[in-house]
């Protein structure tokens, strides 16, 4: 992620939006020349400190027209993110630092011209130290400080990084900066549930649901935040943006505290074109899948499934029935499919069952193995041996409604 | 149907004990009723939080919550924010204290909470100490820099034996006396609020910005002690003690540096040396100050109250705005590491021979020019611990002639007696130089100490030495 001082956005007082900088294909076509030549420059430079690759970045970059410090910090600040240099670990620099400094410390000072009072000559005492050490003089006083981020050494450059990755990594950074100022977060999302959920709890966000027909609304912030505005918050919205990213059909409002301590509305769609980067999570079990793809083959009276297209919550426990069979008459039945586990995850599921069992229809699928584990809870169930079948989900359903 | 309001009303509140606990930096208490929130505490006090069902308030209001609930509603509440245990210090190893000294403890143990105000190098770190072993609860000291969480961290050990947790430079390791910085402080409260019954800020006056504040807010501790040597935020700012006064408490003792000048401080004079650039250098100065005054001076003919802020901006989309800029950092570098410092600084060595001498440079890049130069040790930002304490005692022992550091050393460390200390230009603001000064010249064994400044004459170098001299903790002798 970017620093603050890599930063540029664009806070319009008029509409109280905040625009973070975006490289565009209509406007900005030469950014792509750009960031191949920049990308070469870290492919040509192993071995090279890190000072003087931002410096050759900056000697491509400073005569563009329309190319702000900023953002030539921030290209560099990219390109080192995807980049391995050497950070001397062993401590080989303040070793090496150690033994000069000792030997001319019964030297000091070294002074320009020799006299009868002071008689090491910063030349030749160096030059001795050369001598003792083996090396000539330019090469260790290069190696001195070479455990200074600055100094590092490029180990390994962006390999396979390209020009359009690069760019579009751009853009997605600075909105991310955009949210280091966001006190709170609200997506509105019609998919994806499970993944937005999960991984906004992985960036500490605490969450609220609520439900607009065939739209969820969730807000996010954190603790402290119904206590005071606090942009504390705001590294966890970053954070958590590219797995917004990934997601599909959402659409994203942040409320980001800008100059003057106004606030600016951040407005973001699964439509703008920014890619983020998460693996997807995938059906929880062999069972599900099957049921899945076996139920789309026919006609089923009228029922349609989805996958976790709803949510029951209460305060912070979320609970994602695994699939949602809507009818147009009889409304929703929510279906959740337990398979073979272990005693923890069973009870642990019996737990939350009991706890949302009078929050919406709930049709339990249970393997016939496990069937003794989940005790009575007033729920419809279904026992299935090896597969769930569409067929006996069809029948359970027309007893229920 | 499903409803997403049912869940509200499912809560079992009303059978469920009165409880208050820690999360996540802030307070959360359930099992109470609304009228009774505004019975007991202050209005806004609570804030009703939907999400978790329960009320809510920074970590920090916990002695006062506490205390109101203890004398509301007796004796039927949980309270499960302590996480903290007792240290046992065996056998205190503390200096003897000086009446001034133990009249700030005094005055803050009365409250056990509160701002302790001491100048630099009169051993605000040995009252403190002495609170930690008095009280012998788990505490937390919170320090500006990493360099000063290692010194309280060593000090800690002298006094009490007890090798205290560290969070922050990479490790977290928390234990019932621990010691952190300002910004892992602000990262971590939030999960270890509630390890510490006493938290100690010091050199406080670093509180004020709003996430540090979270350092302080996030913090259940009921004991609170902040320490510092100057409470006002740099000069002309109204004092902040609205913020010491809600988190720390007040001030409760106070002691002027002209006090403790002369006194506890060595005697000391400021010899300020002017060093001119090389026609080199003063040739390339010049020819970098006409870009900056031509590009100025151009826009001016458009714009004429054009300053250097629009410079900035401008830079943003014109490249000529971007030169100017280059322009003028080359510039300041050139007064930063002007040749003839380094001169100046033999002269110096020749003068001192002999004596432990500190230099102190504006900029890692001049440092290290001083270092390489005369092969002196230079501390900087980057040094691991085990380095810059092997550097501190190879001064301290002899076996370093001379060191040379930048900014790292401005406030609080430890350095070793000297009576030599030389600035090279840099731009530091009074608050920096008078505590820098502080650290550097303390009552040693050689009497009156010597404070060199080297700028460079005829450039801004020179403008920011006179507005340090301003504070009357300078008084310069000759130029």
């Amino acid at each position: 992620m970017l620093t603050n001082e890599q930063s540029i956005l664009h806070f319009d007082f008029h509409s109280q939006v905040v625009k973070p900088d975006r490289l565009v294909r209509t406007s900005h076509a030469h950014y792509l020349e750009l960031s191949r030549r920049l990308i070469h420059v870290y492919q040509s430079s192993v071995g090279e400190p890190r000072k003087v690759l931002h410096r050759r970045v900056q000697q491509i970059l400073q005569p563009i027209e329309d190319c702000p410090t900023r953002r030539i910090a921030a290209f560099c600040k990219l390109l080192d993110d995807e980049s391995v240099y050497a950070k001397d670990k062993a401590g080989a620099a303040a070793k090496l630092r150690s033994r000069v400094f000792g030997l001319a410390a019964k030297r000091h000072p070294l002074v320009q011209s020799a006299d009868q009072l002071f008689d090491h000559c910063e030349s030749i005492v160096k030059a001795e130290i050369a001598a003792e050490f083996g090396r000539p003089w330019d090469e260790i006083a290069g190696q001195l400080f070479n455990d200074v981020i600055e100094f590092h050494p490029l180990k390994t450059p962006p390999l396979d990084l390209q020009p359009s990755d690069l760019l579009s990594r751009y853009n997605v950074a600075q909105t991310q900066t955009a949210l280091y100022g966001a006190v709170s977060m609200t997506v509105w999302a019609k998919q994806d549930f499970k993944n937005i959920l999960r991984y906004a709890k992985l960036a500490r966000l605490m969450h609220s649901i609520r439900r607009q027909d065939d739209t969820y609304v969730f807000r996010f912030n954190g603790p402290a935040s119904v206590v005071r505005s606090t942009k504390r918050y705001g590294v966890n919205f970053a954070r958590f943006l590219p797995s917004l990213l990934a997601a599909d059909d959402w659409r994203m409002q942040a409320t980001v505290v800008g100059p003057m301590k106004r606030r600016f509305a951040l407005q973001l769609s699964s439509h703008d074109g920014l890619k983020g980067r998460i693996e997807d999570a995938d059906f929880d079990s062999r069972i599900e899948e099957m049921f899945f793809t076996e139920w789309h083959g026919k006609e089923r009276c009228g029922w349609e499934l989805t996958r976790e297209s709803a949510i029951l919550h209460q305060a912070q426990t979320v609970f994602m029935p695994d699939f949602t069979l809507r009818h147009p008459q009889h409304g929703e039945v929510l279906l959740e499919i337990v398979g073979f586990w272990t005693p923890e995850y069973l009870r642990k599921k019996a737990a939350t069952l009991e706890r949302f069992r009078r929050s919406g229809r709930i049709l339990l699928a249970i393997a016939e193995s496990v069937n003794e584990s989940i005790p009575d809870l007033g729920i419809e169930r279904i026992v299935y041996k090896s597969k769930l079948l569409p067929k006996t989900v069809l029948a359970a359903l027309n007893e229920m409604v | 149907m499903f409803d997403p309001h049912l869940s509200d009303d499912d809560q079992p509140r009303d059978h469920s004990p009165v409880r208050l606990s820690f999360e996540q930096g802030t307070l959360t208490l359930c099992g109470v009723s609304n009228d009774l929130i505004k019975k007991v505490f202050e209005p806004a006090q609570w804030v009703f939080d939907v999400r978790s069902q329960s009320y809510r308030t920074d970590a920090y209001q916990y002695r006062e919550v506490v205390d109101r609930m203890k004398n509301r509603i007796a004796g039927t509440f949980q309270d499960e924010v302590p996480d903290w245990k007792p240290i046992s210090i065996r056998q205190p190893n503390l200096h003897h204290l000086r009446a001034d000294q133990t009249e700030a403890v005094d005055a803050w143990m009365k409250t056990r909470r509160g701002v302790v105000v001491m100048p630099t190098g009169t051993g605000k770190t040995e009252v403190a100490l002495q609170i930690i072993c008095r009280l012998g609860c788990s505490v937390l000291v919170v320090a500006p820099v990493r360099d000063l969480m290692y010194q309280w961290h060593e000090r800690i050990i002298k006094a009490t034996g007890i090798d205290a947790g560290i969070i922050g430079d990479g490790v977290h390791r928390v234990s019932p006396i621990s010691v952190t910085t300002y910004d892992s402080a602000s990262i971590h409260m939030a999960r270890i609020g509630n390890r510490f019954e006493l938290i100690i800020f010091d050199e406080c006056h670093h509180l004020p910005s709003p996430m540090r504040q979270d350092a302080a807010l996030m913090c259940a501790a009921p004991y609170r002690l902040g320490l510092t040597a100057t409470p006002q935020r740099g000069r002309g700012k109204v004092e902040n003690n609205d913020a010491y006064d809600e988190f720390l408490g007040p001030r409760v003792y106070t002691q002027a540096i002209e006090a403790a000048r002369g006194k506890t401080l060595a005697a000391y004079d400021v010899i300020r040396i002017a060093v001119h650039l090389s026609d080199e250098e003063r040739s390339r100065y010049t020819r970098l100050g006409k870009i900056v005054a031509k590009y100025i001076s151009d826009r001016r003919a458009d714009t004429p109250d054009y300053d250097w802020k629009a410079l900035c901006r401008d830079s943003g989309h014109s490249p000529e705005a971007r030169r100017a800029l280059v322009a003028f950092h080359a510039k300041r570098s050139i007064e930063d590491r002007a040749a003839d410092k380094l001169r100046i600084i033999e002269d110096l060595f020749r003068l001192h021979a002999g004596e432990p001498v500190i230099v102190f440079c504006g900029s890692n890049a001049m440092a290290r020019d001083v270092s390489l130069r005369f092969l002196i040790p230079c501390l900087l930002s980057h040094c691991r611990k085990r380095e810059r304490q092997e550097i501190l005692s190879g001064l301290r022992e002899g076996r370093y002639p001379a060191i040379v550091a930048n900014r790292v050393l401005d406030e609080g460390v430890d350095l070793p007696e000297v009576n030599v200390a030389i600035v090279v230009g840099g731009g530091a603001g009074t608050r920096q130089a008078l505590q820098r000064l502080g650290r550097v010249l303390r009552k040693n064994q050689f009497g009156g100490a010597v404070f060199y400044e080297i700028v460079t004459a005829g450039t801004r170098d020179e403008l920011r030495s006179r507005s340090r001299r301003s504070s009357d903790a300078f008084r310069v002798k000759s130029c």
